[in-house]
Order: structure tokens, then sequence, then C-alpha cells
């Protein structure tokens, strides 16, 4: 497409909480320092007269943006709609209104880790969990979209189907996204307590499958464990049947981010991706967003990725999954391996089989 | 609707060209897409206040080759149609 139809914008490097597997934060390519209004407002200009359809406002922690109503008038102002990632910690009842008056936010999304405070404080820190239910009752008050996101770690695999009732019965969510702790940012210096175990991860998977019949389509998963649960289970459906190729199968194609959007670090500069955060690709309003999206090496080679067979891999040789893998994350693979071109090990289905794991 | 009306885009709806040369009209109060043809993006871009339906049929005439008969009438339709969905409104 001519231009992206979606921006990511970290609109802040700043953030209230101090999550013990945040993948924005702890990473050596990053400049962590904030633009002045201005500069945003120059940029959603920019991002108005191209089309761009949509934008996430990320970070960080948004909402400790003092600007943050002004800056939300400069995308309402240029046709664009809006949603919000957020801890939730910091929203009152004066911004929600603010937001819910708009009506151009798709939602605000606000992270829970926990059914109880123990369990959420304990890689989010204390307070953060009472912060977090309070702030999405506020959003519900005002009557603005909230969806949920439960990162699932170490030490609270064992507690979702409690968030499950939290989130679905007792807060009466339409919904809530699943994904799990990735060796990114903070995360990595973490890893050993914060990630999931094979025993963990095949817990997950079960649970998640279980609750899946109970609540549907109201849990739903772009990766982490219920993502892989449904994935692998069909590679391994295939591979016992004998089943061809899946048409996306054996190259590296999962990632179709370059594709339709790309996104902006907090000091401005223009990246591929949050998780691809040291391929830049020049600076908002010193370089053309629309130059970087047509011609940027970096947007080429990624976009070519989906030709890169995993039959060129050495994890990948005598891998009986390679027709139906497509090799996951890029950004996972870069912070594993130090190569974008690699499939993830994250995401591997013969390394968990050889680790201990089975498929449900 | 009578052909010698105006038509004028809605100022909130925004047309987003693609490489393919087809195009998204997008809503943003609404976040309703709706995507158009080539010949529906020349129309799109002649709705501005200054062409009534005519006007506009002649031009699309004009830069397009072998235009059918019916263009009139489907034009007219397309642009009802745009009325009807808020796209398009016309002065009083």
């Amino acid at each position: 497409m001519r231009t992206p139809r979606n921006v990511d914008v970290e609109i802040t490097a700043r953030c209230n909480l101090r999550c013990r597997y945040c993948y924005f934060f702890d990473n050596p390519a990053v400049d962590y320092r904030d633009l002045p209004t201005d500069e945003w407002l120059e940029f959603f200009d920019e991002l108005g007269a191209l089309g761009v359809m949509n934008i996430t406002l990320a970070g960080g922690e948004p909402f400790i943006r003092e600007d943050l109503p002004t800056l939300i008038q400069g995308i309402v102002r240029n046709r664009m709609r809006f949603s919000i990632l957020s801890n939730g910690a910091l929203i009152n009842d004066e911004i929600a209104m603010f937001i819910a008056a708009t009506h151009r936010c798709d939602y605000v999304q606000v992270s829970v880790d926990g059914s109880r405070p123990e369990i959420h404080d304990s890689c989010r820190g204390k307070g953060s969990f009472d912060r977090a239910i309070r702030g999405i009752r506020t959003l519900q008050r005002n009557k603005v979209k909230v969806v949920v996101r439960v990162t699932i770690h170490h030490h609270n695999v064992h507690d979702l189907e409690n968030i499950a009732q939290l989130l679905l019965e007792n807060l009466g969510l339409e919904g809530f996204g699943t994904n799990s702790a990735g060796y990114l940012g903070t995360c990595r210096l973490n890893s050993d307590d914060v990630m999931l175990t094979i025993q963990d991860r095949q817990a997950a998977m079960e649970m998640l499958l279980q609750l899946t019949k109970k609540y549907g389509d109201r849990i739903s998963a772009a990766a982490g464990p219920l993502a892989d649960a449904r994935i692998w289970h069909r590679m391994e459906q295939a591979r016992a049947e004998g089943a061809l190729p899946f048409p996306n199968g054996g190259r590296l194609t999962a990632c179709g981010c370059a594709n339709n959007k790309l996104a902006v670090r907090a000091d401005g500069e223009m990246v591929p991706c949050s998780l691809l955060p040291h391929l830049e690709m020049g600076q908002i309003n010193r370089n053309s967003l629309v130059e970087a999206w047509q011609n940027s090496p970096i947007l080429r080679e990624l976009r070519r990725r989906q030709s890169i067979s995993l039959k060129g891999s050495k994890c990948c040789i005598g891998c009986a999954y390679i027709p139906y893998c497509t090799g996951n994350c890029p950004g996972s693979a870069y912070s594993q391996d130090g190569e974008v071109n690699h499939p993830s090990r994250d995401g591997c289905l013969r390394r968990f089989l050889q680790d201990g794991g089975t498929i449900l | 609707m009578a052909c010698s009306k105006k038509p004028v885009a809605n100022p909130a709806i925004v047309l987003r060209e693609e490489f393919d040369d087809w195009g998204i009209l997008f809503n943003p109060d609404t976040a309703a897409v709706v995507a158009i043809n080539p010949v529906c993006v020349a129309i799109w871009k002649l709705i501005n206040g200054q062409n009534c339906v005519n006007e506009i049929v002649d031009e699309i005439q004009d830069c397009y080759s072998n235009v059918p008969l019916a263009a009139h009438d489907e034009i007219l339709e397309f642009i009802d149609q745009l009325a009807k969905d808020s796209y398009v409104g016309y002065e009083l």
C-alpha cells in the first residue's frame, strides 16, 4: 500500500511502573527521551495528510503525558482514530470523559496479570493491581471501550482460571487477550525468574484451551501459549496426516507488519515495529514517512522475509514441521539470536517437544 | 436527486488512494471503510460542491474511453448511495 494504514506511536519513554518483563525498557539500542508536544502534532499532521487511519498510543505509559489531551486532539483533528495501551494506574474520570467525547477511541487496553494483588503486583509493583482495576472501572463508567491484555509468566500461570473469572464475570469485559513474557527488554534481565518454563507453558496451554471451551472467543491470543496451542495442534495434525504444506508454510511468513504499519519510538525514530527498535529508518519531521515507507531498505528487506525458506536455517535442519511452520516473530528471533531473518526459538514446535512438551 | 444539484464530500471522510488506483473511503467517526474502484475515486475527487452530477458525468466521459451509456445512471446511483451513507451532502 502507498502509506501505512496504522502507526504505533510510543508517545513517551516515561512510565510510572517498572514491570519485570517489560519489552520496552533496558534496550541498549533505544534513546529514552520524550519529544515535545509540537513535534508530535506536526507528525500527526503528516499522518493525516497521508490518509493514515489508526494510531496506537503506547510507551512507556501514555497517560503519564500531561499533554495527552492535546495530542489526542491532534489525532482527531487529522481525521484518525486511536487506541491506547496502558497499565491503567493513571486513568481518572477527567481523561476518560475526554476520550469518550472524541468518539474516535477504538479501545484502551489495560494490562492485568492476576486475579488478586499479590499475583499481579509480583511483576508489576505494589499497588498496581488495585490501580489497574480502578482504571478499568473508570473507563467503563465513562463508556470507553476497555480491552485487557494478560501477560502470562511464571508467577501467574496457575491463576488463569481466576483471572478469567475476574475479567469476564466480575468486571463484565467482552474479552481479553493473552500473551507471554518474551525474551525482550527488561525480561532479559529477569528471564530465569519470570519466563515460562516448559511445564508452565504446558500448564498454560492446557488451562487456556479449557477456558476457551467455557468462554469461547472471549479469550484471544495473537501470540503466547493459547496461540501456540492452536497452531501447534494444527501443525502436528498436518504432519501426522502427511498433509500438503500450508500455503504460508515453510517460509518466514509469520509477520506481516511491514506491509501495513510502522512504529515510532519515543525519541521520534521511525522503526518497523516496537519489537525491532534498533532498525532505524529516519526521524519524524526531518525525514519523509512516505519515503521511509516506500523506499527504506530496512522495510524492503523485512517484506522480502516472506520469501526466505526455513530450510536455509541451521536450526530447522531435519525438522518435519517445516512445511507447516512460519517462523514466528522476527523481533523475538532478533532478541534471542541476534538475527531478524531467522525463526524464533520461542515459536519452535520441535524444540518444545524436545524439551518435554506435548501437543494437546 | 436532481442532476443539477452539486454534491459536496463530507469533510470528515478520508480518501486513501492505493498503488493499484483503488481507494478507501474511511469515516473516522464510525470506523466504516468502503473500498472504491478507480473510476469511483475519480468521481469522489469531483464531488467538491462545484460540479453538478451532469458535469461529473461529462468529466468522467472525457477521462475514460468506451464509457457505457449506463454510466450516467450508475454515477447517479453511486452518488445517491454516498448521500444515503452521509459521505456526501448538498448545499441548501
